[in-house]
């Protein structure tokens, strides 16, 4: 089975550099998210590796075959190249029964009438649309006229399968539950799938590597807990999940962690960083909002270091957590806890360890 | 959930025989070769010292020299601009101010007026001139029956002005089509803010309304002006008799009635004029920008709160009713009536006069002919030019052929080129390109050729705005499914394309039966079609026959659209967006 190796692709419309030396690797079996923003390049990429956008340099291959090769000026022709797609708009054919928008890619590969009834019955059973064969798409619930359009993509047992934000057309309860189904469905399949998306939940969710993207440049390629534990750059820290950025300069370095100086309000603050940083030099670092820890300012408590005081100036209670806007001597925060406090002056408490060096 | 079994071995896809490119490069070739190719033995016919079908001979300048000395050529320019001009002005007025009102305002009436007043444009351009002149002409019917009668002195159709009028009646479906689609697309809610600021409805209009449809207005004027340019039966017909010459009806009596016919000179007349056709049209693609120059046939949800008119409702309405009557539906009585009686006199009561003997006629002879040649010509045409239009269409905006970007241009390029221009550059063609040349010169299909390529632009204009809303992920769908450029456009994107391909079949029909102009140069005895007949047999003097023609062609034309309207109805769902 196929691993994806997409290599330095570059793609440029007039000045505009959409893809700007783009590489990744997505083992066998993986699903790869690539994350951004719109028009950060990550459709560019997907229909770079599926054929509808020629990169103008870059090489991409599929299980060691390169599909594409600016250098060599090779690129294989979309219908050529056996990838499965599923588009953001589901591309379901209207004029075609549900058992005919999945037969028409076992009819382009002249299937016997016998074996194309089987195959696509037995894909239509996997996605559950056993019953609606007969229906025509306008017939369907946006749900499964998604579906349709990943049988369609799966019924010729493609090499990849490409995703092209498939459930931003979902609502939001439909939504959470497609993503479990296309995952267990993935990791079933043992498929190599790469995913876009500007949803950061979906791509923490479902994903076993995220690729974050912006300005056509790859900011980070990790796991989604190392994508929002300890992110890159400041770009992926705000685009993916809430964050507090702390600016302050290095004033010292003690085991693992620096010791920074942000103001007033946070003297000595500790953070856990890879490498001693520059002493005197400056320092931004993110703390997730559900990291802080926030109790009422008389409790006796067990951190000592690392606490700041702070005013509350407003709660939101937002179901399964409170969020409290806090004034620690003027330094802004955000803290998220599941315990409401009752005053308006608290302690908060930033754990080194929660803290990432952004810039 | 089960799992994928691979029970079947599923082949990878297989490589067409016949490349894609190949295909696309054909049908490239085939379009530019037919649109533009006719030109260049016009152009080298212009630059040769005598005839292509004499030996001999060398390249010059003379036919240009001589033309350019010739007083009768300019002064046909000078009527030729100012008929133009005033037809455009009428035209765009007219045009406009019916869009305002009936998509704008609460006009009586004015769902029935939007469809009534593009009557015009549909009909054959050609009855409807011969029906004006019957009625309203030197001599005509009502126009006698005014002066004699009444004492009441009718427009003179055989002056400048007079023929301007006629041209501009024909001409005011493009002005409303065009406003009309910008007022649809305009939000509405514009106005509804206007009004709400304290302007009253008319100064929403001055204010709002018509600044916004400047770009249509100047869109709509330069076609009209080209259109006008072009014109020739008007020209001809009424022209002619006066004295009063245009650039179109000169180069053709050049050709045809001159003692020595002189073909070098009419084809560096029809250079120039080809030259300033192709100007006005580059000059519209400028004005037009690239994203509007498309009029979207798919309208907007909601209805608009309409301007109130108070009590400007029913004169407005009256005066639209009464402009319709005196323009389209009396010209087109007017034939009918002529076709049935001997001749058509205020001084005898029509009735006395009945007789079916013009009807009789068309059952013989030359009518007789041109009415199945235009049949035939119409239905094999019509059928060509829409497979041909829609695979061009398929390669400009859905290939990735390389020199794809030049087609809309060249597909809509015939649009402001006069007939006669395309019948020289065709009888050029014909007489260079030896036994398939002289063969297509002696036969109807000849004819049917250039008629098709005239025509081109109206299957497009159908055709494009259709493509446009089959969303373009549909067809990438079928390209990673595995199947080929052609193979996804025959199962995907033409049985959604159905009803587009549907009504351009239905106009292509109905604008090869009533074309004419590009045959004048190719017609010959035995290949007559409906409209040169009509023209030759009205020159020669009879009427009665030739309103029965007209008649034919006028019902032929209606019962074409209607029952394409029908069943176009039926077919629209297909084309929807997933």
């Amino acid at each position: 089975m196929p691993e994806i190796d997409v290599a330095q692709l570059v793609k440029t419309f007039g000045d505009q550099r959409a893809l700007d030396d783009v590489s990744f690797t997505v083992a066998d079996g993986e699903l790869f998210t690539l994350l951004g923003p719109s028009g950060c390049g990550k459709s560019t990429t997907l229909m770079s590796i599926a054929g509808f956008q020629t990169p103008n340099e870059g090489r991409i291959a599929v299980g060691g075959e390169a599909i594409f090769d600016a250098s060599s000026r090779l690129n294989l022709a979309a219908e050529r190249r056996n990838l499965g797609i599923v588009f953001q708009s589901y591309a379901v054919w209207p004029h075609m029964t549900v058992f005919d928008n999945l037969a028409f890619p076992l009819k382009v590969r002249k299937l016997s009438r016998k074996d194309l009834g089987t195959r696509v019955r037995e894909v239509l059973e996997l996605v559950d649309l056993a019953p609606y064969e007969k229906r025509y798409p306008h017939q369907l619930s946006g749900g499964q006229q998604q579906r349709v359009a990943l049988g369609r993509a799966l019924v010729y047992s493609p090499s990849v399968l490409l995703l092209d934000e498939p459930f931003s057309n979902l609502d939001a309860k439909l939504r959470e539950r497609a993503r479990t189904w296309v995952k267990d469905l993935q990791h079933t399949l043992g498929l190599t799938t790469i995913f876009v998306t500007h949803d950061q939940d979906e791509a923490l969710s479902m994903s076993d590597r995220v690729l974050v993207m912006d300005g056509g440049v790859v900011q980070q390629i990790g796991t989604p807990e190392e994508v929002y534990r300890r992110p890159a750059n400041r770009f992926v820290a705000e685009f993916v999940g809430q964050v507090n950025l702390i600016t302050g300069t290095v004033a010292g370095h003690e085991d693992r962690n620096a010791i920074v100086d942000a103001g007033e309000a946070a003297r000595g603050l500790r953070v856990r960083v890879d490498q001693a940083p520059q002493p005197r030099s400056s320092l931004t670092v993110a703390v997730r909002p559900e990291a802080l820890i926030v109790e009422a300012a008389g409790d006796a408590s067990h951190n000592t270091s690392n606490t700041l005081l702070a005013r509350v100036t407003s709660v939101a209670f937002l179901g399964d957590h409170y969020q409290y806007e806090l004034d620690a001597s003027g330094l802004a925060l955000t803290a998220q806890s599941p315990h409401q406090v009752g005053s308006t002056d608290v302690k908060v408490h930033i754990p080194p360890d929660a803290c990432a060096v952004v810039a | 959930m089960a799992v994928v079994q691979k029970s079947i071995a599923l082949p990878r896809p297989r490589r067409p025989l016949l490349p894609a490119g190949a295909l696309q490069a054909a049908v490239w070739i085939l379009v530019v070769g037919l649109i533009v190719g006719p030109f260049i033995p016009m152009l080298y016919a212009s630059a040769r010292d005598r005839p292509l079908y004499e030996a001999g001979g060398i390249l010059t300048l003379e036919p240009y020299r001589q033309l350019f000395s010739d007083g009768e050529f300019w002064k046909a320019w000078a009527n030729t601009l100012q008929y133009a001009g005033l037809t455009t002005i009428m035209a765009v007025i007219g045009g406009a101010s019916v869009a305002i009102l009936v998509s704008r305002t609460n006009l009586v009436w004015r769902r029935a007026f939007g469809r009534l007043i593009l009557l015009p444009i549909l009909l054959p351009p050609l009855g409807l001139v011969l029906g004006w002149i019957v009625v309203w002409g030197p001599g005509g019917y009502l126009a006698n029956l005014f002066s004699q009668r009444l004492h009441l002195a009718t427009l003179a159709i055989d002056t400048i002005p007079g023929m301007s009028l006629i041209e501009a009646s024909r001409l005011l479906p493009v002005a409303y089509m065009t406003c009309e689609a910008a007022l649809a697309r305009a939000d509405s809610s514009l106005e509804d803010a206007a009004r709400s600021a304290g302007a009253t409805p008319s100064r929403v209009l001055r204010s709002v309304t018509i600044p916004m449809l400047r770009p249509a207005l100047l869109n709509s004027a330069t076609l009209i002006f080209t259109l006008a340019v072009a014109s020739l039966g008007i020209p001809l017909l009424l022209g002619t008799a006066r004295n009063i010459k245009f650039v179109s009806s000169y180069l053709y009596l050049q050709w045809t009635n001159a003692e020595q016919p002189d073909p070098a000179t009419v084809s560096a007349g029809a250079m120039m004029l080809l030259v300033v056709a192709t100007l006005l049209l580059l000059l519209r693609n400028r004005l037009l920008g690239a994203e509007a120059r498309y009029v979207s046939i798919a309208g907007r949800a909601g209805r608009n709160a309409m301007l109130p008119l108070r009590g400007l409702r029913w004169p407005l309405a009256i005066t639209i009713a009464l402009y319709l009557t005196f323009s389209t539906l009396i010209p087109v009585l007017g034939l009918a009536l002529m076709s049935v009686v001997v001749v058509l006199t205020p001084l005898v009561a029509p009735w006395k006069l009945l007789t079916w003997d013009h009807w009789h006629q068309l059952s013989t002879g030359e009518f007789h002919r041109a009415i199945v040649n235009s049949l035939e010509i119409s239905l094999v045409g019509a059928i060509l030019a829409t497979a041909l239009v829609t695979v061009a269409t398929l390669v400009a905006h859905r290939s990735r052929f390389p020199l794809r970007k030049a087609l809309p241009f060249v597909l809509l390029y015939p649009r402001a080129t006069p007939g006669l221009i395309i019948g020289i550059g065709f009888f050029w063609t014909y007489l260079l390109t030896w036994g398939v040349g002289s063969w297509l010169r002696g036969s109807i299909w000849g004819i049917m050729l250039a008629f098709c390529v005239r025509n081109l632009p109206f299957a497009y204009v159908v055709m494009y705005p259709t493509l446009a809303r089959i969303g373009e992920e549909l067809d990438r769908a079928g390209r990673a499914a595995g199947a080929g450029w052609w193979r996804t456009c025959r199962g995907i994107v033409l049985p959604l394309l159905r009803p587009a391909i549907f009504s351009a079949f239905i106009l292509m029909f109905v604008e090869i039966l009533c074309d004419y102009d590009p045959a004048l140069f190719l017609v010959k005895p035995g290949n007559e079609v409906i409209g040169t007949t009509m023209l030759s047999q009205f020159i020669q003097g009879s009427v009665g026959p030739v309103a029965a023609l007209a008649v034919v062609q006028v019902t032929i034309t209606l019962v074409v659209l209607g029952l394409g309207a029908r069943l176009f109805k039926i077919g629209v769902t297909g084309g929807h967006d997933a």
